[in-house]
C-alpha cells in the first residue's frame, strides 16, 4: 500500500500534442481517487502515465516513497483494470487471475489459495475453468477485477472498467467496488467521466479539463463549493444554470428580474460585500429553483416555460431566462431534450406548470453561486 | 411473402455464383486427377475424354518407381519447412515491432516490404544467382532456402501485420502490468494468442515455397532440384510423358491439401479474429 504524488506532471506525445499540463496532486495511501472530466481531456493519459504505460514528459511521480518515473510498469507494484477488460483469450479464467502471481512466482500452493479466494469474494467460483469468451460482460469484469486483486498490489488503477457494462449492472458494480475497495484498503485510481459515478464512488475527485486540472475535492465540496465556472456545470445533472447578471448593493440584477440576496452568501463570500454595478456570473442548481406557488420565497423570478420533462418523481421545467447564458466549456454537454440555453428547474411534481405558462419560481437565494465574468473562478 | 420470394432469387443467384466459382477452380483440377489414374496410352486419346475408362495406377507407380521424383519431394519439403521456419522467425517479430511501436519509419519499412513484392522475381532471379554464386551457395539447401524467404518474408510481413493490427494492445500492456518484461509479455501472451494467425502465415509461406518455380529454376542444378522443376522436366526429357507428370503433379498437390485440411481450425480462427475481444 503507497500513496500516489504528482509533482508538475507533463505529458507531450510524439506528435508534440501537450496532452497534459503542470498535473500536481497528492492521492493518499488507501484513499479511493476518481478523475473524472470530458472526452479527450486526459485522464486516461495520466492514469497510464502512472501505470507505466506511458512516458513521463516532465515532472515527477512517486508511489509510496520512490520515484518511479523510469520504472518498468511491473516492477511499480500497481494492477490496472482495462475498459476492454484484456482478458488474456487462450486462458481459463483461473489461469487468468494467477497469471500475475505467476510471474510474481508465488508457490504453487499460495497461487492457489489467492486465487480460490479471490474467485470466492467475486463470485467466480463457479466460472473458474471457463474460458473469458464465454463469459457475460459482467462476468469478465469481476475477472479482471479478481487479476487485479490477487497480487494485494501497492494501488488499482481503473479506467472506466463499467463503461461497457449496461446501466443496471453498472450501478451494481459500481456499488461492488466501491465495496471491494473499502474492505481492501488499497489506494485506488478510478477514471470515468460519468459524474455520477465519480460523486457516489469517490473519496475525493479530481475534475480535469483539456489536459489540465480544474479542482480535485471530495464530492460534497465539488457540488457545494465548486472552484469555476467549469466544475460548477460539470458536476450535478441537470448541470447548474449560468448566466451573466449584474450585482447592485444587495440586489442581484438577472434579465428582466431583480431580487435581494440574503446576508448569509456575503458572509459566505466576502468579497461580494459593496458592489456596485459589479459584473457577474451566477449560477443555480436546479435543485433550488422551485415552483412559487407551492413555495413561496423572497427571491422571486417568472420566466416563459418552454418544456416540462415529468419524470414522476419530479418535474424539469425548462425556462426561457432573458439573461446572457453562460457557456461553461463542457464539450460534452449536449441538450438531450431541448434548447441548451434554457434553464433547467426541479419542480415536485405537484406543480402544474405548462409549456407556455410565463412561471413564477422561487430561488433558493442562500444557494447561489458567484464566479468572476473575465477568470471564470469562484468569487469568495 | 414478397419478401420471402425476393430472398430467394437472390440467394440463387448467390449460390449459382459461387457454384460458377467453384467449378473454375475445381474442373481443371479434376482433370489433373482424372487424368493421372488412366492408362498411360488413353492420356494423349484424340478427342480426349474426361473420365478415365478404366482405372489405373500406372503412371503414380512410374513416377514413384524413378528416383528422380521422391528425391525432389525430399529438398521441396526440406527447403519448404526451413523457408516456414526462417520466415516466421524474422517476420513475427518484425511484424509485431512495426504494428505496436508505430513510428513513421516502421510505416515505411512495411510500405517497403510491399515495394519488394511489386518487383517481377525474374528480375530478381538474376543478381539472386549472382549473390549465391559468390556466396557458393548455388544448387545447395540454404541457398534456395536464403532465396524462398527472401521472397515469402514481405508476405509474411503483411500477413503478421494484419494479424497483429487486429489485436487489442490492452493485451500486452495488461501483461506487461501482471509482471513481464516487453519479451515476457511478448512471448507468455502475445505469441500464444496468435497462433491462428501464424499458422496462416505458415501455410502461406509454406505454399509459396512449395510452389515455387522460377528461382528453384536458376538456383539449382542437380543436387537440391526440387518437385516442379521435376514435373516440368517431364515435358522434355522423356518427350511427352503427361501420364507420368500428371500422377507427379497430384502427387505434389496433396501435401498443401493435408496441411491446409489439418489447420482448418487455426486458419478460420485466424481469419475471424472476434474471438479476442469477446
Ligand atoms: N498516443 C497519442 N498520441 C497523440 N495524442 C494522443 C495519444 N493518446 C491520446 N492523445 C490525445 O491526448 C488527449 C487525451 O487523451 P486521453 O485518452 O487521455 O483522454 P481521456 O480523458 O481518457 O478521454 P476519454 O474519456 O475519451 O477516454 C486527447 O486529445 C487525445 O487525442
Ligand atoms: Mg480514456
Amino acid at each position: 500500500m503507497a500513496g500516489i504524488e504528482l509533482r508538475n506532471i507533463n505529458k507531450v506525445y510524439g506528435n508534440r500534442f501537450h496532452a497534459l499540463h503542470d498535473l500536481n496532486f497528492d492521492i493518499r495511501d488507501g484513499e479511493f481517487m476518481v478523475f473524472v472530466g470530458p472526452s479527450g481531456c486526459g485522464k486516461s493519459t495520466a492514469l497510464r502515465m502512472i501505470a507505466g504505460l506511458e512516458s513521463i514528459s516532465s515532472g515527477e511521480l512517486r508511489i509510496g516513497d520512490r520515484v518511479v518515473n523510469h520504472i518498468d510498469p511491473k516492477d511499480r507494484d500497481i494492477a490496472m483494470v482495462f475498459q476492454s477488460y484484456a482478458l488474456y483469450p487462450h486462458k481459463t479464467v483461473r489461469e487468468n487471475i494467477a497469471f500475475p502471481l505467476q510471474m510474481a512466482r508465488l508457490p504453487t500452493t499460495e497461487i492457489d489459495s489467492r486465487v480460490n479466494e479471490a474467485a470466492r469474494i467475486l463470485e467466480l467460483t463457479a466460472l473458474l475453468d471457463r474460458k473469458p469468451a464465454l463469459l457475460s460482460g459482467g462476468q469478465r469484469q469481476r475477472v479482471a477485477m479478481g487479476r487485479a486483486i490477487v497480487r494485494k498490489p501497492a494501488a488499482f488503477l481503473m479506467d472506466e472498467p463499467l463503461s461497457n457494462l449496461d446501466a443496471k449492472l453498472r450501478v451494481q458494480m459500481r456499488g461492488e467496488i466501491a465495496s471491494l475497495q473499502r474492505k481492501l484498503n488499497v489506494t485506488t485510481i478510478y477514471v470515468t467521466h460519468d459524474q455520477v459515478e465519480a460523486m457516489t464512488m469517490g473519496d475525493r475527485v479530481a475534475v480535469m479539463k483539456g489536459g489540465v486540472l480544474q479542482q480535485v475535492d471530495t464530492p460534497q465540496n465539488l457540488y457545494n463549493r465548486p472552484e469555476n465556472v467549469f466544475v460548477a456545470a460539470f458536476i450535478g445533472s441537470p448541470s447548474m444554470n449560468l448566466y451573466e447578471a449584474v450585482l447592485n448593493g444587495r440586489t442581484l440584477t438577472l434579465g428582466s428580474n431583480s431580487f435581494e440576496i440574503p446576508d448569509r452568501v456575503f458572509e459566505y463570500r466576502p468579497s461580494l460585500n459593496g458592489a456596485s454595478n459589479r459584473q457577474v456570473i451566477v449560477g443555480f442548481r436546479p435543485e433550488h429553483m422551485n415552483d412559487a406557488a407551492i413555495r413561496p420565497s423572497s427571491a422571486e423570478i417568472s420566466a416563459p416555460v418552454t418544456l416540462v420533462e415529468a419524470l414522476g418523481s419530479e418535474s424539469l421545467v425548462h425556462l426561457n431566462i432573458d439573461a446572457a447564458w453562460v457557456d461553461a466549456g463542457d464539450p460534452d454537454a449536449v441538450a438531450d431534450i431541448g434548447d441548451e440555453r434554457a434553464a433547467v428547474a426541479r419542480f415536485s411534481p405537484k406543480s402544474t406548470v405548462r409549456a407556455g405558462d410565463i412561471a413564477r419560481i422561487a430561488v433558493d437565494a442562500e444557494e447561489l453561486h458567484f464566479f468572476e465574468p473575465d477568470t471564470r473562478t469562484s468569487i469568495w | 411473402m414478397h419478401k420471402a420470394r425476393h430472398l430467394n432469387v437472390s440467394g440463387i443467384l448467390i449460390n449459382g455464383a459461387a457454384l460458377v466459382l467453384v467449378l473454375s477452380y475445381a474442373l481443371p483440377y479434376m482433370y489433373l486427377l482424372m487424368t493421372s489414374i488412366k492408362p498411360a496410352a488413353d492420356v494423349q486419346q484424340i478427342p480426349p475424354s474426361f473420365f478415365p475408362a478404366v482405372l489405373s495406377f500406372e503412371n503414380f507407380r512410374e513416377v514413384l518407381r524413378s528416383s528422380t521424383l521422391p528425391k525432389a519431394f525430399v529438398n521441396s519439403l526440406t527447403v519448404a519447412v526451413l523457408t516456414t521456419a526462417l520466415s516466421l522467425a524474422v517476420a513475427v517479430p518484425a511484424a509485431y515491432v512495426a504494428t505496436q511501436y508505430r513510428r513513421r519509419i516502421t510505416t515505411l519499412f512495411l510500405l517497403f516490404a510491399l515495394v519488394t513484392r511489386m518487383v517481377p522475381s525474374v528480375s530478381l532471379g538474376v543478381p539472386l544467382f549472382q549473390l549465391l554464386k559468390s556466396l557458393g551457395l548455388l544448387d545447395t539447401v540454404p541457398g534456395l532456402v536464403l532465396a524462398h524467404t527472401s521472397a515469402a518474408v514481405p508476405l509474411a510481413l503483411l500477413l503478421m501485420s494484419a494479424f497483429f493490427e487486429g489485436m487489442p494492445r490492452e493485451l500486452e500492456e495488461a501483461a506487461r502490468m501482471d509482471g513481464c518484461t516487453r519479451f515476457q509479455a511478448f512471448r507468455k501472451i502475445v505469441l500464444p494468442v496468435m497462433t491462428g494467425g501464424i499458422a496462416v502465415t505458415a501455410l502461406f509461406t509454406f505454399i509459396t515455397s512449395w510452389n515455387e518455380f522460377l528461382y528453384a529454376l536458376l538456383l539449382t542444378s542437380e543436387a537440391t532440384k526440387t518437385a516442379p522443376i521435376v514435373i516440368a522436366e517431364y515435358n522434355s526429357v522423356y518427350g511427352l510423358a503427361w501420364g507420368a507428370m500428371t500422377a507427379a503433379a497430384v502427387l505434389y498437390s496433396l501435401p498443401v491439401i493435408v496441411v491446409t485440411l489439418a489447420l482448418q481450425k487455426q486458419i478460420v480462427g485466424g481469419l475471424t479474429f472476434g474471438a479476442v475481444k469477446g
